[in-house]
Formats: structure tokens, sequence, C-alpha cells
């Protein structure tokens, strides 16, 4: 197709759209039509076609009292019982209608109003007798039937079959519109000769907008012969209103040429229309076909309405409790979660301790959690990187509470690669004041739709009007890039999951804020405390040290060798105290004092630290193993005690070594740096790597190796307030790594940044 | 005669090592010792016990050592009073304490201490520091021009 044929097309399918059918000014002619006024009951508008049926020229009967043509005390009668409410032609009686001194034929008269207007409709009569002798039994059954079945496709079966013998049909199908108004073919009974359509996929542009509109109001629509010749009204305007008349639930209503075309194109001569709606949408169509022209008399009519009725209440029953239990399920999940969540306080926690939860609650195939550039995935997932990337794609668009899409090629065109991997995406925002996400994927579905007919419609090129397409044949398409779309329940549950974790990190943060408030009220009494102590305690010290000092140098005649030792040892002791009380004093200002952020090059600091330690290597036999490091964003001088803390500990600890073997390197990984210092030294027992970190903690003897157990506690103290991590491994006598933790950070980081 | 080190000390055992220290660093100053914040200021002031002072006019001492937590009225307070009465203004004063605390280092700085002091636990240093000080200040520091010069000159001759 051209561009302009594609052009013309569009516009006649708009064109199609606008046709006015509620408003035809005419009817088929397999009966005839009066508007007569209220109370006075005179005709203001007839269809041509009396002069057919009751030889009597339309324009003669305007104005004339309706007592003239039919006697009229059963029609008021009836009248009187037609309720305002119901649009929906009531057979009012069935009249015999005669030009003097000629038999009358029998009609049967269906009267509705709408819109202010009292509409007559006279159709040919059949025995009324029929209802009760096959209709009802049948619907009975029909029924009883229902009830016993459980499948959808049975339902719909069921209902087909029951239509077709009521109705006598050629062929009747049921189908039900997907999302996009598309009509799949669910059951159908066809009589030999008929194609099949089961299965197939009718196209939305099929029925336009206004038509769906019509099947949702009028359950029922007829088409006794598609070449049928429309009637006009007389006049073409009605009298009172000054407009067309609305013909929405006229039995008799004319339908749109185009639908006539697309009718005959399908070898269809006469067809019927149920409606099935449910919660006020159309959800489908029971639709009868004939090759010949058929005539449908009320009663059938009647019980095929009935029948769509009973249908729609079962399947929307069918639906409610499949939504019900579906939801329970749901909820089942999201209450499990919500527990793990809670109980380890932490959401990420409870995401990675059930994992199959999290998928299983959103049929996933796999799931990500974003928090604080931190990532964790379960399942089948695009890398970290995309993940991040994702994540910061949404935080752009945060207005939305719930993202979904079971196309992202089509909806974030930005992040092709992403498609690579999965095909439908659904992510929830799990904190009001950053990019923290829960995000599922899907994976493609290569979907195929049999289509009846290739759904492009064709413009008539004489008139430029639509012409509905001439084949039905089976026409297949394959769609690629697309998930299984996410279900309405679904996104549903993810929100109401959504409001839960926000919930549960709201009290978090409060609780956070609320134990912040405490621990700064801890940290200042314990900083006046650890001054007075470090004050109070420095004094005696420094008079201990002093008058040793004195009395080793005034008295050493007076003292024995033992006792000069004892002198050494309290001179010793008081030194090693006051370094203690020192170190601890520092020790509480380092969680105190603000970071300053800058480029820290931990290559050029590792040199300068090897540098420092020199005076201490000698003697020694080091093979040093320089790894190459990167440059963080962190606190210069802090880092540097850090490193520095560890290479010296490193050098230590393998002093017992022949060839003392340190490594120092760094690894890149998904929104952090870890960093290691390695040696061959005597390493520890990790039974007791809890106690690395711990302040005074120590797991040698002193004369092994000196040391009181700060060191490690203030690495630990400062690598926690860059938002780090610190952790050991060890192994007796085989020496030992430490790492620790950089997240990447900006210098406009927040540190205070976790509220998860 | 050299102008005096005025040393405000309350604990004995400080005192006495200060004193020593001092000692070991062979200044020729006489030290004078107030054992709080409030005697300092009656010294200082020639008030008090110290009123006599006031005739004998011997001067202002050569540097102010003075611990950091003085009973009655603490060194801050008696910092803060040399600081704002104009004649004992010029006064070096140097602030002793045991420990380093943030804030009182960085309000004895706002008022115009000369120099902060944490005490050394070790003895050699702790002497080694003392000494370093008493040097600095009494015998290195060239006092603002004129008053001193004039009033050394007169304290010499009023002795004599």
């Amino acid at each position: 197709m051209t561009t302009t044929e594609a052009q013309e097309l569009l516009q006649a399918i708009d064109r199609c759209a606008d046709e006015p059918i509620h408003i035809p000014g005419s009817i088929q002619p397999h009966g005839f039509l009066l508007v007569v006024s209220e109370p006075e009951l005179r005709v203001q508008q007839v269809s041509e076609n009396v002069q057919h049926w009751l030889g009597i020229d339309a324009r003669s009967l305007l104005g004339q009292p309706l007592s003239n043509l039919l006697p009229t005390a059963r029609i008021e009668a009836g009248l009187t019982a037609l309720s305002e409410d119901d649009h929906n032609p009531f057979h009012l009686s069935d009249v015999s209608i005669g030009l003097t001194g000629v038999a009358g034929q029998a009609f049967a008269l269906l009267g509705h109003r709408h819109r202010g207007q009292l509409i007559l409709e006279f159709e040919r009569a059949e025995t009324s007798g029929q209802a009760y002798d096959t209709l009802y039994p049948l619907m009975r059954t029909f029924v009883a039937q229902l009830q016993d079945s459980r499948e959808l496709e049975a339902l719909c079966q069921l209902a087909v079959r029951e239509v077709k013998r009521i109705t006598g049909f050629g062929r009747v199908k049921a189908y039900r519109f997907d999302a996009e108004d598309n009509g799949v073919v669910l059951a159908e009974v066809a009589d030999p000769g008929y194609p099949s359509y089961l299965g197939l996929c009718f196209p939305a542009a099929d029925i336009p907008q206004q038509a769906r509109r019509l099947y949702r109001e009028n359950l029922i629509r007829v088409i006794q012969d598609a070449n049928y010749q429309p009637s006009p009204l007389v006049p073409a305007l009605n009298p009172v209103s000054g407009a067309p008349l609305d013909l929405s639930f006229a039995a008799l209503r004319s339908v749109s040429p185009v639908h006539l075309q697309y009718m005959r194109n399908m070898g269809t001569l006469a067809s019927m229309s149920i409606s099935i709606v449910i919660r006020d949408r159309l959800w489908g169509l029971i639709s009868c076909h004939d090759a010949e022209p058929r005539a449908v008399s009320y009663q059938t009519r009647t019980a095929c309405g009935l029948l769509g009725r009973i249908l729609s209440l079962q399947i929307e029953a069918r639906e409610s409790e499949t939504l019900a239990q579906r939801k329970l399920e749901l909820r089942h999940q999201i209450v499990h979660l919500l527990a793990a969540m809670a109980d380890r306080d932490s959401v990420v926690e409870g995401f990675r301790h059930f994992p199959e939860v999290v998928l299983g609650f959103a049929g996933a195939d796999g799931a990500a959690i974003i928090s604080a550039d931190k990532c964790e995935t379960a399942g089948a997932t695009p890398d970290h990187e995309q993940i991040l990337q994702l994540a910061q794609w949404l935080g752009e668009r945060r207005d939305e509470l719930v993202f979904h899409s079971d196309c992202i090629s089509r909806d974030i065109p930005d992040m092709p690669a992403l498609g690579e991997h999965c095909a439908g995406v659904m992510a929830i925002s799990i904190s009001r004041l950053h990019a923290h996400y829960l995000i599922w994927f899907r994976h493609e579905q290569i979907k195929t739709v049999n289509w009846a007919g290739q759904p492009e419609k064709q413009i008539d090129r004489q008139s430029g009007a639509l012409t509905p397409r001439h084949s039905f044949e089976q026409w297949q398409e394959t769609l690629r890039g697309y998930a299984q779309p996410w279900d309405q329940v679904v996104i549903e549950g993810a929100l109401e999951l959504r409001n839960a974790v926000l919930g549960i990190v709201l009290r978090k943060a409060e609780e956070m804020a609320q134990l912040a408030g405490e621990l700064r009220a801890s940290n200042k009494e314990l900083e006046a405390f650890s001054y007075s102590v470090s004050h109070d305690l420095r004094a005696p010290l420094r008079h201990i040290a002093g008058y040793t000092e004195l009395l080793s140098e005034m008295e050493s005649k007076q003292l024995s060798e033992r006792g000069m030792r004892f002198l050494d040892n309290i001179a010793d002791a008081a030194r090693f105290a006051g370094t203690l009380v020192d170190n601890l004093l520092s020790f509480s200002q380092m969680g105190r004092s603000a970071l300053r952020l800058s480029d820290v090059d931990l290559g050029a600091l590792v040199a300068s630290i090897l540098e420092e330690l020199a005076p201490d290597c000698e003697g020694r036999q080091i093979e040093w193993h320089l790894l190459p490091m990167p440059i963080v964003v962190a606190d210069a001088a802090f880092i540097h005690m850090v490193l520095r803390n560890l290479i010296d500990n490193a050098v230590k600890y393998s002093r017992t070594r022949e060839v003392a073997v340190i490594e120092v390197g760094a690894e890149q990984r998904a929104g952090e740096v870890v960093v290691y210092v390695r040696d061959n030294g005597v390493g520890f027992d990790m039974q007791y790597s809890s106690k690395l970190f711990g302040v005074f903690q120590r797991l040698h003897r002193m004369e092994e190796f000196e040391g009181i157990g700060i060191g490690l506690a203030s690495v630990r103290r400062i690598i926690e307030r860059h938002d780090g991590q610190v952790w050991a491994e060890g192994q007796l006598d085989k020496g030992a790594t430490f790492y620790f933790s950089l997240p990447k950070l900006s210098y406009t980081s927040s540190l205070l940044d976790r509220d998860i | 005669m050299l102008k005096p080190i005025l040393l405000v000390e309350d604990n004995p055992h400080d005192l006495e090592l200060t004193l020593i220290a001092l000692e070991r660093s062979q200044l020729a100053n006489e030290v004078v010792i107030m054992r709080d914040g409030a005697e300092a200021l009656n010294y200082l002031q020639r008030t008090g016990a110290y009123a006599d002072r006031a005739d004998r006019a011997d001067g202002n001492p050569a540097v102010l050592l003075l611990d950091l937590k003085l009973p009655k009225v603490d060194g801050l307070e008696v910092l803060k009073t040399v600081r704002e009465t104009a004649e004992l203004r010029s006064i070096p004063v140097v602030m002793l304490t045991s420990s380093r605390e943030e804030p009182d280092l960085m309000k004895a700085y706002e008022l115009g201490v000369n120099a902060y002091v944490v005490k050394p636990v070790e003895f050699k240093d702790f002497v080694a520091a003392i000494s370093d000080l008493g040097i600095f200040w009494a015998v290195l520091n060239e006092p603002p021009p004129g008053s001193l010069r004039l009033k050394r000159a007169r304290n010499k001759d009023e002795k004599n």
C-alpha cells in the first residue's frame, strides 16, 4: 500500500466511524413503522412502505389519529405498562389491520419510547403459541446445562448451539473482544457448506465505535436480508423535535451500507447479533449468519435476548470468581512477601529470601529490586547495568506509580538493548524520595494471530467510501517483541504491594529517625564522656609517667635492678594507657567530623603509604603485588587511614614469614569499588571474624603482635561513614584478606541515603 | 630583674611536675604560682590579697601559663578577662590542658590565646614542651614595643 492509499484508507475509516448509524432515516422493509404523539396518538412520522404493507400512501396517514387505522384500546392499556427506563421494543398486541372491507393482515405490534418519542413497529405476526411450545423448553434446558459448564469455551459452545436451535441460522459463532477490541471466535456451530471461523480473529476496525455503542445498548440486532431496499421515513425529520428519528432501539433500524457490503462479501444474506455485555463493556457477540434471507420473529428475538443476558451473567460470574480467586492468591503472596520484609526489617532482604514468590506474584520470568544503587535480581533478568539504566529511565517519569509494558521495544525505544533480554516490564517505585524500584520482567512470547482475512479495509475507487474486504481466508500474522500482557489484577496487586512496602519503608524511616535522634543524644553524651574520661585519665597517667621518670632518674642508685625493671614497666604501662586514651578520643571524633569528599587516587595513596612504612619494612623480605587501582570519590584523609591500617596490619602479621607476600588490588562492581589487601601472614580463625572489626578486640596475644585493637574498628567506622562495607577472609596460618567496598559516590551524594 | 612567669595550676602533681620542667629549662624568671582562676585574676588585677601589688607596680608577668580547668574561675574566663582588660591585654597567654577538645580549642583561640598546648603523657616530652614554651615566651618573644621595655627599666630602678 502506498502512503496516499494508506491515508485515504484512514480517512475512509474515519468517515465510517462518523456515520450516524442510529439515525439512518430509514428502516428495513420487513415491517413498517409509525411515530405517534402522546397522549393523542396521532401519527407524526411513518415509513414509506405502509404503501406496500397496507396499500396506504404514507403522507395520507400524517396527522391522523391512530384509531383510524386500528383499534387502540389494547394499545393504550399496553402503553401504560411500558416502562420509561426500558427502551427495548415491547410487544403491545397482535393487531389485524385491513382496509375497509378487506380481510386484515395480522401484525405483531411492538412499541418503545426513546427520547420522548413513541415508536410503533409492525411485523408479520407468528403464532404466539410458538414461545410456549418450543422456545421456553429450549431455554430451560439451556439454563440447566449452563450451570454445569465450568469453562468459558464450553459456555459459549452451549450458547451458540442453543441459538442455532432456536433461530435456525446456518452458522452461529460466539466471539470475545480482546483488549484492543479484536474479536476472537471462541465457539461456532455451522451447517455444512459454511466456512468455519473458529479460532480466527476479526480486527477491531470491522466494528466501528458507534456500532459498538449501539451493541452495548441494544442487545439484539437483526438483518433479515442484506439485499433489502431501505424504506425511508416520511417526513425525514420529526415534526415535533425537528430532528432525525433516533432508531437506536428500533428492531427495524436500517444498517450501514458498508455493513451490508461486508455481509455480502462474507456470503451472508441474513444476520443476527446478540450482545454479551459485562459490566457495561461489550465483552463479545453471538453472531448468526445465513446464506439465505431469514426472518426472526420477535418471540425468537426475545428468547435470544434472554439467552444472551443469561450467558452474560454466567460469564460475569465465572470471571468474578476467577478474579476473586486470583486476587486472593495475589493477596496471599503480597502478605507472604510483606511478612518476610517486615521480619527482616528490609525490603531487599524479603525480596532475596522469596524469589519464587516475587516471580510467582506477577507471573514474571525475572525480577529485580533497586535501592541505593544496589541491585538484587531473581530469575532471568537483563544485566545490572541495564537494570540500573532502566531504573534511571523510570526515575525520569516519577508521576507514574506503576509502569507496565508488554512491548518495551515500542514503549521504551531509548533502550534497544533491553529488548534483547525481555519484552515485558512492570515496575513500582518503592520509595517516595529515591529512584528505588521493584521491577518484573517477562520474556518475549511470539504471538501468532490468525486473522479472518487480511485486516486492512479497502476503499472503493469510485466513491472513496470504505468497502469491506472480500476475502475472509485465514491470514496469519506473527507478532514479535511482545510479552504476555500484564493483567489488570496483577497491576493492581503490584500497586497494593507498593503501598504496603512504602508503609514498611516509612515506618522504618520513622524508626530510624527516632533512633537517629536517640543516637544523637547518646553520642553527645558519649562525646562528653569520652572527653572527660580522656582528660581525667590523661592527667593521672601523666603523673605516673612523670614521677616514674623522676624516680628512676633520681633514685636509681637506691633501687635494685629488679626495682628498676618494675619502674620501666610502670612507665611502659602509663605510656600505653596514654596512647589508648588518645586513640579512643580520636576514634570517637572520627564518627563526628564531616566527610570531605574529593577524588582519591587509590594507587597514589598506596604508594605514599608504602613510603611511610618503609622504616617498618627494613630488614624484611616483602614481595609487593600492587595491582592497578581506580580513582574514587571519598574522604582522602580517612581513606588514607584505612589503607594505612590495613597495609600496616598486613606487614605486621606477615613478619613471621621468611618472604612476606602482600597484594593490594581493587575490583569494579555494579555501583561500587571493592578494595582488598591480602597477605600470607598468620591469618585468623574465621569463627572469630565477627570480632575483627570491634573496638579493642584482639585475636593475638600482646607479646606476639603489639597493638591496641582499634585499627580495624577505625577502618570499619570510616568505611561505614562512606556507606561501604568491610569484611575479611582468612585461615589460621594461611594469611588473610581484608576487603572494603566503597559505593560510587558523587560530590553531592547524601550519605544519609538509607531509607531501605 | 626578669618578669615572672605566672603559672596557674590547681593539681598539685601537675604543679610539681611543671615546676620541675620549668626548673630544667633553666629559665632565670621567677615563677609565680596561683592555684585557681580567681586568685590569678586577683594577682593580675592587683585586687584582694594582691592589692598591695598595686603600689609595688612590679609589672605584668612575662607569660601566663594557664590550666584550662580551674576551680572557681576557669582558664577560659581568666583568658577572657585578661584580653578585655587594657593593662593586661598584651600578656602572652598559653593554655595548658590535659586533652585536645575541639570546642575548648576554638573558644580559646577566639578569645585570643597565644598557644594551646596539650600536655604530653611522656615526661620527657612534657619537660621539652614546657621548656620550649618558657624559652619562647619569656626569652625569645619580643613583647609589644614601648611599654615592656620601659616597665622593665622602671622595674629595675624601683627594685634597686
